[in-house]
């Protein structure tokens, strides 16, 4: 089964099997459709796939007389950025993101930058299906006009936001790992212009990806023995378009993606107490620093729009995925792994502080992650089923159907759900006790095996 | 619903309405198809100035891509660079965006083989088998190739035509030429072109924005902004293209539209002149070329309409020039096309070396006249028709290559449908205009009355 994702998180597939040029060519009609034409910017990042999903996108959008604007390779946060900034209708971000080599995606983002939700992406995808795009005459036909100073603009922007002078007297030595992604003509001068010591790999934007572009410690393994080689201050990972940012300690130690966010939680709160906002799927770590600090989380289903809608809405000073993804609202209200670089270097320099120990202020928690593939036909039957049963039975735990099954008690908390990006259920377990970490994930994974079983046997 | 009346899709290639009915999935898929009959490779990809231009190239590309093809884009040029690069490049095919004369809605896609002639009937088969079959062939991420931009389609093919034919000057000056490209593809090359020969230009509708100031198909009605221009500037000769550049008309010094039929009279007239050898044309060609080959003591093959089945014959006989009536000169040993921009450097090659006008060059071709025209009809009744037709006419010489063709010692006609429209082509010519005229009318009441 070759797996074809569309979800909240956009419309993902292989290349060469189901993602296909027609498919990508009606889905961008569709949002042209949906948008009633307007200006839509549209970037990707550097999969080879990119150039012709570029082409089908932006044929599509042309014939429903949308005004594209073409940013070529470019990170994901640069594009939402100057999207607001020119007061755009949209923009379609072609990137698989975290996902393996071999995935491309569509990503729908809407005017003030943020993706569409689960409503929105819903009534996209009935203008899809339904198949009756706008067709627009040869006289209400745009050029395509190219833009390459989206990431100008989202130096500029980022840099004003920071104690630029503070972070350039620090003279820090930064790793960085681009992983040959959007992020690689951008990162590596953003840390020069703040007179960082830069030891760059990965930065080549036609090379393939290194590695897996998801930055979890396994993948930041090449980044770790970097930052150790040269002495560095800190080290960072960015996925393949600019949105989830993993770190590795001045120790050589690589932090969990779950970290980041926990990172920059500890940095906003301390400044200044407010509401953090976090999916369901997210650390613990998040309400005890909520906790420490006076601040209080929000918790929302899994994907970056229910996050980011949460933010704006709350006007919280944090927000964010345990993915590595970290929402700045002074910035914008979208994933920016550059944002985030420079809140944490802007951080250790004015608190004269370490990495180490700013990773040290986060509770230590032990999580476990697992995914289970399932074919498409049967996840939701699956998770259903499950949900009846855990319904049925007496149950100690607090329970939370928001999006999937989440079960919580005082020492951790296990959540099955259907993953936004692949045909898979994810089961995730915490405790600050590795043990019962791995037997809530084990007593989970049971369960799924037993609905699944079930399921078969009807 | 209204049922959609604009799209075809057969051996031509693929034409539609821009907003109606040439829509990017059909294009992405079609486009699959052709990377997929070619089993990948590299594909040169032009197009005209329409406006429609850029969503059909992008389209076009996305299947490309997909299919594992290498796309070399050439972006706005004449047909006949694609084909030229094709050959020079020594890719595995070309597709050319172009509708040529249809009107600014239109577009198209012509599809190019590697030797750079269009896909014959059998090919276009086989091609539009693949397109209905719908399995496409796929590649995997790493196999997909960056559309590769390559500028020097123009350069390249103006150094081949200035290779044979350079510079000129008619009785020791310059010449002065008035071009109209319609706003078309030719303005980025024609103007350049007239240059490099020496020759001074007044140039109208150059700008190359798709925004046609009136339709592309260079027949006389078409021409009276050049012919003004023609007298107006006192130039020598003047030259008009359809939007791809395939397609020469020529206005005389006096600012009259030669005819179309004319443009490859002249052309074969120069060549045969300067040296012996097969001429190819179609069957609706006029009578003009063969009475200049038998003054030469040359051959004409005729084929069926259509600038593959002229170029295919062409090459089997090793010819030395050919074309089409309607304005479209092929000459191999600058581009196995037809190719307005080398019928431009032969006719002021021709002139040159006559050192005459061009009205006295035009005035010394043999003297036709020609009826053209159309008739709407079913297609279900074409055959049908045109058996009847044959034998009405069944005591006279019949040429049945495609439709039917009756010969008469001063004068023929062709009767045949059309590949593109539900309609019957009725061509006549004669050496009186009376005779022409009388003809076609007693051919179509015939029609009215079968």
């Amino acid at each position: 089964m070759n797996p074809l994702k569309i979800s909240i998180s956009g419309v993902r597939g292989i290349v060469g099997a189901t993602f296909t040029p027609e498919l990508v060519v009606n889905f961008a009609q569709a949002f042209g459709t949906y948008l009633d034409s307007g200006q839509i910017l549209v970037c990707r990042d550097t999969r080879p796939s990119g150039s012709m999903v570029r082409s089908a996108v932006i044929s599509g959008l042309i014939s429903t007389g949308c005004k594209v604007i073409d940013l070529g390779i470019c990170p994901t946060p640069s594009m939402q950025l100057l999207l607001t900034a020119m007061g755009a209708s949209g923009g379609i971000a072609i990137s698989g993101g975290h996902n393996p080599e071999g995935w491309n995606a569509l990503k729908f983002v809407r005017d003030d930058g943020i993706y569409l939700n689960a409503l929105q992406a819903g009534e996209l995808l009935d203008v899809f299906h339904q198949s009756e795009f706008t067709k627009m005459p040869w006289n209400k036909l745009h050029k395509v006009q190219e833009r390459n100073d989206a990431i100008d603009l989202h130096l500029a922007r980022v840099k004003k936001s920071l104690q630029i002078e503070v972070i350039r007297q620090r003279r820090f030595v930064v790793a960085v790992d681009c992983c040959n992604g959007a992020c690689s003509r951008m990162t590596p001068r953003f840390l020069e212009e703040l007179d960082c010591k830069v030891v760059s790999i990965n930065d080549s934007p036609s090379e393939r990806f290194p590695h897996d572009p998801n930055p979890t410690p396994t993948n930041m393994q090449q980044l770790r023995a970097m930052v150790k080689a040269s002495g560095a201050d800190v080290g960072f990972a960015h996925d393949a378009d600019g949105e989830r940012l993993g770190i590795v300690t001045e120790q050589g130690v690589p932090l969990s993606e779950e970290y980041t966010l926990a990172v920059l939680t500890v940095i906003q709160l301390s400044q200044k107490p407010g509401v953090v906002v976090t999916n369901l799927s997210t650390t613990q770590a998040i309400d005890d620093l909520a906790t420490r600090y006076g601040g209080s989380v929000i918790r929302t289903p899994i994907g970056q729009a229910y996050v980011a809608e949460a933010v704006k809405e709350t006007r919280a000073v944090v927000g964010g995925e345990g993915s590595g993804g970290v929402i700045l609202p002074d910035i914008q209200f979208s994933h920016d792994s550059l944002a985030a670089i420079g809140r944490v270097l802007e951080f250790l320099a004015v608190r004269q502080n370490t990495i180490s120990d700013l990773a040290a202020a986060v509770p230590r928690f032990y999580m476990v992650k697992r995914n289970l593939g399932f074919s498409p036909s049967t996840i939701y039957a699956v998770i259903q089923d499950l949900r009846a049963s855990i319904e049925s039975e007496a149950q100690t735990a607090t329970l939370d159907f928001s999006d999937g099954i989440k079960l919580s008690w005082p020492d951790g908390w296990v959540h099955v759900r259907d993953s936004n990006t692949e045909s898979m259920i994810r089961i995730i377990a915490e405790s600050k006790e590795p043990s019962r970490a791995e037997s809530l994930a084990d007593w989970a994974q049971t369960r799924v095996r037993i609905a699944s079983v079930r399921m078969a046997e009807r | 619903m209204k049922p959609i009346r604009t799209l075809k899709i057969s051996i031509s290639g693929i034409r539609g309405v821009i907003g109606d009915s040439l829509l990017p999935p059909l294009l992405t898929r079609f486009a699959e198809s052709f990377g997929t009959y070619l089993n990948s490779g590299e594909i040169v990809i032009g197009r005209d100035t329409r406006t429609s231009g850029e969503m059909v190239k992008h389209a076009v590309f996305a299947g490309l891509m997909s299919s594992g093809c290498q796309v070399i884009d050439l972006d706005i040029c004449p047909v006949p660079t694609v084909q030229h690069m094709v050959r020079e490049l020594g890719a595995r095919g070309g597709i050319a965006i172009t509708a040529s004369h249809n009107p600014v809605e239109w577009n198209a896609l012509k599809l190019i083989r590697s030797d750079g002639c269009f896909l014959n009937s059998y090919q276009a088969e086989e091609l539009l088998s693949v397109y209905h079959q719908g399995d496409y062939k796929k590649v995997r991420e790493l196999e997909i190739r960056e559309v590769r931009k390559n500028e020097q389609g123009i350069p390249s093919h103006l150094k081949r035509i200035l290779e044979s034919y350079g510079p000129v000057k008619w009785n020791g000056r310059n010449f002065k030429v008035a071009i109209d490209c319609c706003n078309g593809a030719g303005s980025l090359m024609t103007p350049r072109l007239l240059e490099r020969l020496g020759c001074e230009v007044v140039a109208i509708n150059t700008t190359p924005n798709g925004i046609f100031p009136h339709p592309p198909e260079p027949v006389p009605q078409n021409l009276t902004d050049l012919c003004r221009l023609v007298k107006e500037s006192g130039a020598d000769v003047g030259f008009a293209q359809d939007a791809d550049a395939d397609r020469l008309a020529i206005v005389s010094e006096e600012g009259m539209p030669a005819g179309e039929e004319n443009t490859l009279a002249l052309a074969v007239k120069f060549v045969l002149s300067q040296e012996r050898g097969t001429v190819v044309t179609n069957l609706s060609t006029t009578q003009a070329i063969d009475d200049i080959a038998q003054a030469f003591g040359c051959r004409v093959i005729r084929t069926k309409i259509g600038e593959v089945n002229v170029t295919e014959t062409m090459k089997k006989e090793n010819a030395l020039i050919g074309g089409e009536g309607n304005g479209g000169v092929i000459f191999p040993r600058i581009n196995f096309a037809r190719d307005s921009m080398v019928g431009i450097a032969l006719v002021l090659h021709y002139m040159a070396r006559c050192g005459v006008s061009i009205s006295s060059l035009i005035n010394e071709l043999p003297k036709y006249y020609f009826v053209k025209q159309t008739v709407p009809y079913p297609s279900f009744r074409v055959r049908s028709l045109l058996k009847q037709l044959q034998e009405t006419y069944s005591g006279e010489r019949l040429d049945q290559t495609e439709g039917l063709k009756i010969l008469r010692p001063d004068a023929w006609a062709h009767i045949r449908s059309s590949n593109t429209e539900p309609i019957v082509r009725i061509v006549v010519e004669a050496r009186h205009e009376d005779l022409a005229r009388a003809w076609a009318a007693e051919i179509v009441s015939r029609m009215e009355k079968l």
